[in-house]
């Protein structure tokens, strides 16, 4: 649509008398070449602000701005424009840019962390290089590192220790200690253990489902915390017990876990 | 640390260990093992060094760190030597008091030590009777070594058998010596160890290797945890007798990943051990070689089955294969490889040290010296014991274990795991025993022992055992994969209410096939709680199934919390707690609970005050008609203190 418009903003210029009800001056026309230079070198979107903006100067009007002319920063009054196609390409041109932009960056972004990640995810397989028997043992640290196995890492792993992609998805699905999904930033694991079931485990894993709203195998909306059931922690003197990063809660009263989960 | 490369090395670090400590120094140890951890250990450790910090006596006084003691219902455990003062249930706040009166004044805290049922206070540990009824040759080195420090091993006598072997005795005569004391695998299989290493010896094939199963899967289990985290040298030491004998020069000790602080003292301890020369090439100058890797399992059950671990440690799924050919001729890589239990292990120095008829003067004709159990679930003094095979369960749940706790009923003892079943009272004179055990229809299994009482609902334990099995299924087999998902899904109906005629009957057919055609001993063992519990509760099976009764009041299908309007006194406090509000009722008024609201959580009976005891379970029976709202209570006219 937008080059569409442009084309005919440019057929009008050729034919000169035809800019419908625009007079032109010279001055007019002047900025018009230099819109035409500007079109043969610069991007799409450059192109269209940079002529709207010059088309702008065109018609100065004292009227107020349309609602969707988006002002930039500083700008005390927007580029002006009274013709109602000329403002909607405008504020189509702007919203098109500012998402490229967006995306460019976000890409950025996003190539820095895979690149980040990748470069952890490397240091780790390189000590354990060339020993496919220790897929294992390097699959368990990076799932320490991340707090999961993400599809780009184990397909870097896959390259890396010349094992097919396939086998890694075998082992990293048949172990219970590893995750394919995020997990939260805090692990909160239940004993579910002979010792502690018949000590009440049941009712505690009730209890802690219902203070955060997510079953076992689940992570918070907020990715705050993640629940596990286990099998033996092997304090079975204290059951029933709760693990929260690392930290052992012998019989939890609803209340501490209430705090527990209400902290950060 | 200087190299022990002699026959007479390791006697002589010894002597010179010894000579170095001042025995009347003061020696404070604090139970750094995981149940004490979770007591908060780390911070009455901190706390001690703080303390003596803080009085000036860290010249007078050296504070160190044990693995478990093993009472771990009073944790966390601290030692007061030389006078050997144990002091129990010890917290961080407890510590100025222990300095200030103990390690300065000399005088003993009573109240942090152990009192018996007599009211007496004991000071020393071995005389608690916890502890003085057990035979502790192996676990008993626990409480005195530090676990991150090989010198304290030494001390005690550690690797003079190792030396005695690699220079006083051929690998056939250590293999002769294990033979003949009858060692049998304390991992659950029971198999003679001394035939298991001679049939790796004399396989076929280089190079040979020996195994560490450390996977202890069986929850409610931690005996080998505890020996890895406190004692890990007997282990290696063991270990690398038995590479002597079979002729292996690498072993591998496979660790379950839930154990961080077991790897953490191993990786130390294998360090350490190759620093000395004990490890590694040319041990002691003997000429004899041998390396130990640690691989670190993944949260896998099955695992712990010796053909998965094999085919875990070649890095892939660990899941067991048939065993036509044993691992002993055909194991990793397909070598021959010889797999023994961590207690196996860590038996091996001892029967060395102290010779084979020593050994199997111990125990009874089949079951020979001393076996480790995890004794825990509605028992008062839970912890881990070691007693001579042969001893009775009454002996270990009532003399030792202290009876039940809040003076419940005992109703079972179950063993074995999830492999094992449940033994009832009137086997409780049985001597622990692998066949005896075996033959009552239990197993003795890796050494779990869960009490369970009256408030313990067999079929739900039924239940829970197949519910963790059907998880930990390969899904290789279909008798294991669909049998015991078949067997679960009856019992789950039998616990919501909708229990059949017909329904035990079938519980038995199909655990028949899983028995007799599973590929491996997961699957062959699995029915083993769903048939025993049938075998000495079908009583309880019945209530469920034609009565809609849990005679222990716990499945929450067939319960229904009830208060009686004759008891309740208006306090509000279930009200109050009721997660769903389905408690109706005021100040002074008849509490009515909404059966449709009611998720059976058991709040309400957990917080109405014990002189009153309005709340009660009913199972079996329909619900009463609720009084009228607004009924008012029957005041009591005094109350019962």
């Amino acid at each position: 649509m937008c080059g569409l418009t442009v084309k005919r903003i440019m057929a009008r210029k050729k034919t000169k008398s035809a800019f419908v009800g625009i007079k032109m001056t010279s001055e007019q026309a002047e900025l018009l070449d230099r819109l035409q230079r500007v079109l043969n070198s610069a991007t799409k979107t450059e192109v269209l602000l940079k002529g709207l903006d010059l088309l702008g100067k065109l018609y100065p009007s004292t009227s107020i701005p349309p609602p969707w002319i988006l002002l930039g920063e500083g700008e005390t009054s927007p580029p002006v424009v009274t013709n109602r196609e000329l403002a909607m390409l405008e504020a189509e041109a702007r919203r098109y840019s500012t998402n490229v932009q967006q995306v460019r960056n976000k890409t950025k972004e996003v190539m820095k962390q895979m690149t980040q990640e990748l470069s952890k995810t490397d240091r780790i397989v390189d000590k354990y290089k060339g020993d496919k028997s220790s897929l294992i043992q390097l699959l368990l640290e990076l799932q320490r590192e991340n707090h999961w196995l993400s599809e780009e890492m184990l397909k870097w792993v896959s390259q890396k220790m010349d094992i097919p992609l396939t086998q890694i998805y075998r082992v990293a699905t048949f172990y219970k200690a590893f995750s394919l999904v995020p997990r939260g930033r805090h692990s909160i694991s239940v004993c579910m253990g002979t010792a502690c079931h018949v000590r009440g485990a049941p009712h505690l894993l009730d209890k802690v489902m219902e203070t955060l709203k997510i079953r076992p195998g689940e992570t918070t909306r907020d990715m705050r915390f993640s629940l596990e059931t286990v099998n033996c922690l092997g304090c079975c003197a204290l059951g029933p017990v709760m693990v929260v990063d690392g930290k052992y809660y012998s019989k939890p009263s609803t209340k501490e876990i209430e705090q527990i989960a209400a902290s950060d | 640390m200087t190299r022990l490369n002699s026959s007479a090395s390791v006697e002589k670090k010894r002597q010179e260990i010894l000579n170095s400590k001042d025995q009347k120094k003061l020696y404070v140890t604090i139970c750094s093992g995981t149940a004490c951890h979770a007591s908060r250990s780390d911070e009455v450790f901190q706390a001690f060094v703080d303390e003596i910090e803080r009085k000036g006596l860290r010249e007078k006084v050296d504070i160190g760190r044990t693995g478990c003691h093993g009472f771990c219902e009073r944790g966390t455990i601290v030692n007061v030597f030389p006078k050997d003062i144990c002091y129990l249930q010890v917290k961080a706040e407890d510590v100025p008091e222990i300095v200030s009166k103990t390690l300065i004044e000399n005088e003993i805290v009573e109240r942090l030590l152990y009192e018996d049922s007599n009211g007496q206070k004991i000071i020393h540990e071995n005389d608690i009777p916890f502890y003085k009824r057990q035979n502790r040759t192996v676990f008993g080195n626990n409480r005195l070594i530090d676990p991150q420090n090989i010198d304290s091993y030494i001390a005690l006598g550690g690797y003079t058998a190792l030396t005695k072997v690699l220079f006083e005795m051929t690998p056939e005569q250590v293999l002769e010596e294990v033979k003949k004391a009858n060692l049998r695998g304390r991992g659950g299989g029971g198999f003679p160890a001394g035939i298991k290493w001679e049939t790796t010896r004399n396989a076929p094939g280089e190079p040979k290797y020996v195994i560490v199963n450390a996977d202890e899967g069986d929850p409610g289990a931690y005996m080998d945890r505890s020996l890895l985290e406190g004692n890990p040298h007997s282990v290696l030491e063991g270990l690398t007798i038995g590479a002597y004998a079979i002729g292996s020069h690498q072993g591998f000790i496979y660790v379950r990943q839930e154990y961080p602080i077991a790897v953490e003292n191993l990786l130390v301890a294998l360090e350490q051990a190759r620093e000395y020369g004990l490890l590694g090439k040319n041990i002691l100058g003997s000429g004899f070689d041998f390396d130990v890797k640690v691989h670190r399992g993944a949260g896998a059950f099955v695992s712990g089955e010796s053909s998965a671990l094999m085919t875990a440690i070649e890095g892939k799924a660990g899941e067991p294969r048939p065993k036509y050919i044993r691992t002993a001729v055909s194991g990793i890589w397909e070598k021959p490889s010889n797999l023994n239990n961590v207690e196996t292990w860590a038996t091996v120095p001892l029967i060395i040290n102290k010779g084979a008829e020593w050994f199997s003067n111990i125990g009874t004709k089949g079951s020979k010296g001393t076996k480790i159990f995890s004794l825990v679930g509605k028992v008062n003094n839970t912890g881990l014991v070691e007693v001579p095979m042969g001893t009775t369960l009454r002996q270990v749940v009532y003399d030792i274990g202290g009876g039940i706790p809040k003076g419940k009923k005992f109703k079972a003892v179950q063993t074995g795991g999830p492999s094992g079943g449940v033994i009832p009272e009137e086997f409780l004179d049985l001597s622990i025993d692998f066949d005896e055990l075996s033959n009552v229809g239990s197993m003795m299994g890796s050494g779990g022992m869960v009490v369970m009482d009256e408030d313990t609902c067999m079929v739900d334990t039924a239940r829970y055992f197949l519910d963790f099995l059907a998880g930990e299924s390969c899904g290789k087999c279909v008798p294991c994969r669909e049998g015991i998902y078949q067997m679960l899904k009856i019992l789950n109906r039998i616990c919501q209410g909708e229990g059949r005629e017909g329904d035990i009957e079938l519980l038995e057919e199909i655990s028949e096939v899983v028995k007799d055609f599973s590929l491996c001993a997961l699957g062959r063992t699995a029915p083993n709680p769903v048939l025993s519990t049938i075998k000495y509760f079908r009583n309880e099976y019945e209530a469920h199934i034609y009565e809609k009764r849990c005679p222990a009041g716990v499945c929450k299908a067939l319960i229904s919390y009830y208060i009686d309007p004759e008891k309740c006194q208006g306090c509000t406090a279930c009200l109050r707690n009721c997660p769903t509000g389905a408690i109706t009722g005021g100040k002074g008024l008849v509490h009515i609970i909404d059966q449709e609201k009611c998720v059976k959580c058991g709040t309400c009976l957990e917080v109405c005050p014990p002189r009153f005891s309005a709340v009660t379970k009913l199972s079996g029976v329909s619900v009463p008609e609720p009084v009228p709202q607004g009924t008012k209570v029957i005041r009591k006219g005094d109350r019962k203190k």
